[in-house]
């Protein structure tokens, strides 16, 4: 075998034994992200111990609120469920009217239309409300309620799924164009100024 | 020696997230390190004023083993210039799975990465290769590269606008506020959990390197704002190792200053430095344009005895000096937030001061609240260190000299916290590696989390005798430089020494005291 030979076999070598390893490691990794020590993890739902996505505490007016939303990770759907608690600041008694919940797109520009969820009553001193998102994208779920004739409402920001981030490609997108602008500038008003000394 | 009982395990965070808690240091230990401490304030006390001498200093281009490597490595650019293309690509690819994928941040590159690899490695490469990260940092290879529209050689003529920085930006602030604005990012906002917004983040720290290279002469970004370079400058004035003349004579008869204005292929300095007159590394860069400038190849990395330049050679500036003590608030405050009770503390303050949902406002005075405490024991401790000398310097000269002292305090400090989140969450870095966007993914279980935790297990022993040793390191270095500092007022004939640098040294042992105290916390990790 010649040297040339020697090295196209090399890299052929190399090669195959990457595209092995990365076609072993690749489903490994995606095998084990979908089981838990034999559960699997598929099964986490609204009625799983998975631990909420987000909690919010928030006080407003007299009021001191809780917001809890299941499971960790919303996807289109699958049902989920939003949990509201609310005491009183002075005599740290639960809130017992009714709260409405409702849902509405986050848009980047001007606002989006609401949708009723549901209205609620206390089940155990918490408002349990259940939701299931039909597509992909960032919603913003409302609690209103009212309380010594004050209303009181409280936004929480839902991903569901993974949704392209339009917000965060805008903002990126657009702090970037406008340094490369910079740089297009300068660059222009260097040439001109070289120009004109010569 | 292990702790009695182990403490580590999981909490619920405000976000609702199952978080991991590591042990803290064993008191045991804790108590090794104080005992230590006590011995060499003593020493310093009783011992005799420090005289200057002249460092031992070995470059490496001499050194028979590795100097023709390292001659031909710093020759050419194509080591550095094919490390800044991986780098960058890595960097690209990070922000593509930022924008892209996944946004549970334990499975996403662009947080895994950013926050749990490298934002935690590049303070600990600064101990063992100085300022070398700056040499390879993407937001400047990228920044660069859309200026100049090359990756290496000199772009002639200059595309940018080639202003001079304005006096008001021409010190360490900017980098400060900056530093404190990313610090605010990721401790209050919680950047280090959100994929989108730490892609928002890489792109507008390259917009900022595009902005100053467009506007101003050579690299203003790195040399006055960048707050991760002038972070890893600040640091590496401790460090081991350092680009310096090989002969240093050579470099003070130079009459071309080639390391300086470049050559025809080789870029200039980009933060206006001169090798033969070079004494601290705070702006030194490690691009290594000097060394592939310089006519005689008389530019090499060198080793020389840790914190010489803090102890001795680095000059006095108010605004470095500034910067330090900020350094110092800012480390501190990023292991205060780390203690399980911190939540509590934000919570209450924010329910008292009726703040919105994400507690920024709670957040913000307690930063705040951070950053003022230690300032003012600094400044306290310098005026009542010049009261003790009978005001014959200046307090602003004393601040900018004596804030050497807090620079092994904030360094070992931040190694030892960062040696914690180095070992406790890259876990699971090659899992994330091998699925970037984190495809088809769920968010850890507390099950995974567990096991997280069981297999850290092993490693809590070295853990534990890292941080011991490294704030045991920091505080010797720090009375040395302390005294060395103190004993370089001489020429007033009012030299403050033993019970003169004693709020200096109250001041060191405060900090390094809290700073240990802190270690021995348990510590919630960031995802």
């Amino acid at each position: 075998m010649n040297a040339p030979d020697t090295w196209a076999g090399l890299c052929r070598s190399v090669l195959l034994a990457s595209l092995a390893t990365t076609a072993f490691i690749v489903p490994t990794e995606g095998v084990r992200a979908h089981h838990v020590l034999g559960r699997p993890a598929y099964s986490l739902n609204e009625d799983s111990n998975t631990p909420p996505s987000m909690q919010i505490e928030a006080r407003i007016g007299s009021y001191f609120i809780s917001m809890m939303a299941y499971p960790a990770f919303v996807r289109p759907g699958e049902p989920g469920r939003i949990h509201l608690y609310a005491t009183h600041e002075k005599t740290g008694q639960p809130y017992t009217g009714k709260v409405t919940f409702s849902v509405r797109d986050d848009v980047l520009f001007g606002t989006a239309e609401n949708e009723n969820l549901g209205i609620q009553p206390p089940d155990d001193a918490v408002y349990r409300q259940g939701i299931v998102f039909k597509e992909k994208g960032e919603y913003i779920v409302s609690a209103f309620f009212e309380a010594g004739g004050e209303p009181y409402t409280i936004d929480f920001p839902m991903t569901v799924g993974d949704p392209l981030p339009v917000r965060s490609l805008f903002i990126g997108g657009l702090v970037l164009a406008t340094a490369l602008f910079l740089a297009f500038a300068a660059r222009v008003l260097r040439g001109r100024k070289r120009r004109r000394v010569a | 020696m292990w702790p009695d009982s182990f403490s580590g395990g999981l909490i619920c965070s405000i976000d609702g997230t199952m978080r991991m808690v590591h042990p803290g240091m064993p008191f045991a230990w804790a108590m090794l390190v104080v005992i230590f401490m006590g011995l060499v304030i003593a020493w310093s006390l009783i011992s005799p004023r420090p005289q200057p001498r002249t460092p031992l200093a070995l470059s490496l281009a001499v050194v028979p083993g590795s100097g023709p490597l390292v001659r031909a490595l710093l020759a050419s650019h194509w080591p550095r210039t094919l490390l800044r293309i991986v780098v960058a690509a890595l960097f690209l690819l990070a922000i593509a799975a930022g924008f892209l994928g996944t946004p549970i941040p334990e499975r996403n590159l662009a947080t895994v990465l950013t926050w749990n690899v490298w934002w935690s490695l590049v303070i600990v490469s600064v101990f063992f290769v100085g300022s070398a990260w700056c040499s390879v940092c993407p937001w400047e290879t990228l920044g660069s590269f859309a200026v100049n529209l090359r990756l290496w050689g000199r772009a002639v003529p200059d595309p940018g606008l080639g202003l001079k920085v304005p006096r008001l930006l021409r010190s360490l602030w900017p980098a400060a506020v900056l530093f404190a604005g990313l610090t605010w990012l990721e401790l209050g906002f919680g950047i280090t959990r959100d994929p989108r917004a730490t892609a928002v983040l890489a792109v507008v720290m390259v917009a900022l390197v595009i902005a100053a290279l467009a506007l101003f002469e050579r690299k203003a970004f790195c040399r006055y704002m960048c707050p991760v370079g002038r972070t890893i400058g600040a640091y590496s004035q401790l460090a081991p190792v350092a680009l310096r003349p090989v002969d240093p004579d050579l470099c003070l008869n130079c009459e071309t200053l080639d390391c300086y204005h470049g050559s025809s292929t080789v870029e200039p300095c980009p933060t206006f430095l001169t090798m033969g007159r070079l004494q601290q590394n705070t702006y030194c860069l490690s691009c290594t344009n000097c060394a592939q400038s310089c006519p005689k190849e008389n530019v090499s990395w060198q080793l020389r005895p840790m914190g010489n330049e803090a102890r001795q050679s680095a000059r006095p500036h108010l605004d470095e000096a500034g910067f330090t003590v900020v350094l110092l608030a800012l480390t501190t405050l990023h292991g205060v937030s780390m203690v399980p009770f911190w939540d509590n503390w934000i919570t209450e303050l924010a329910m008292a001061i009726g703040d919105g949902q994400m507690r920024l406002g709670a957040f913000t005075v307690g930063m705040a609240t951070s950053l003022v405490v230690p300032a003012a024991l600094f400044i306290f401790a310098v005026a009542a260190t010049r009261w003790l000398m009978g005001s014959a310097v200046s307090y602003r000269r004393l601040f900018a000299l004596l804030a050497f002292a807090a620079l092994p305090v904030a360094f070992t400090y931040h190694l030892a916290h960062n040696v914690g989140h180095v070992i406790g969450e890259t876990q699971g870095f090659g899992e994330v590696l091998a699925n970037p966007f984190g495809s088809a993914s769920l968010p850890l279980s507390a099950t995974d989390k567990h096991l997280r935790m069981l297999l850290m297990l092993d490693w809590y022993p070295m853990i534990f005798t890292l941080q011991a040793g490294l704030m045991a390191l920091g505080f010797w270095l720090a009375i040395q430089v302390l005294r060395h500092r103190g004993a370089s007022l001489d020429d007033s004939g009012k030299a403050p020494g033993g019970l003169g640098l004693s709020p200096m040294l109250g001041f060191v042992g405060t900090t390094s005291g809290f700073n240990l105290w802190l270690l021995t916390q348990d510590m919630v990790m960031r995802l």
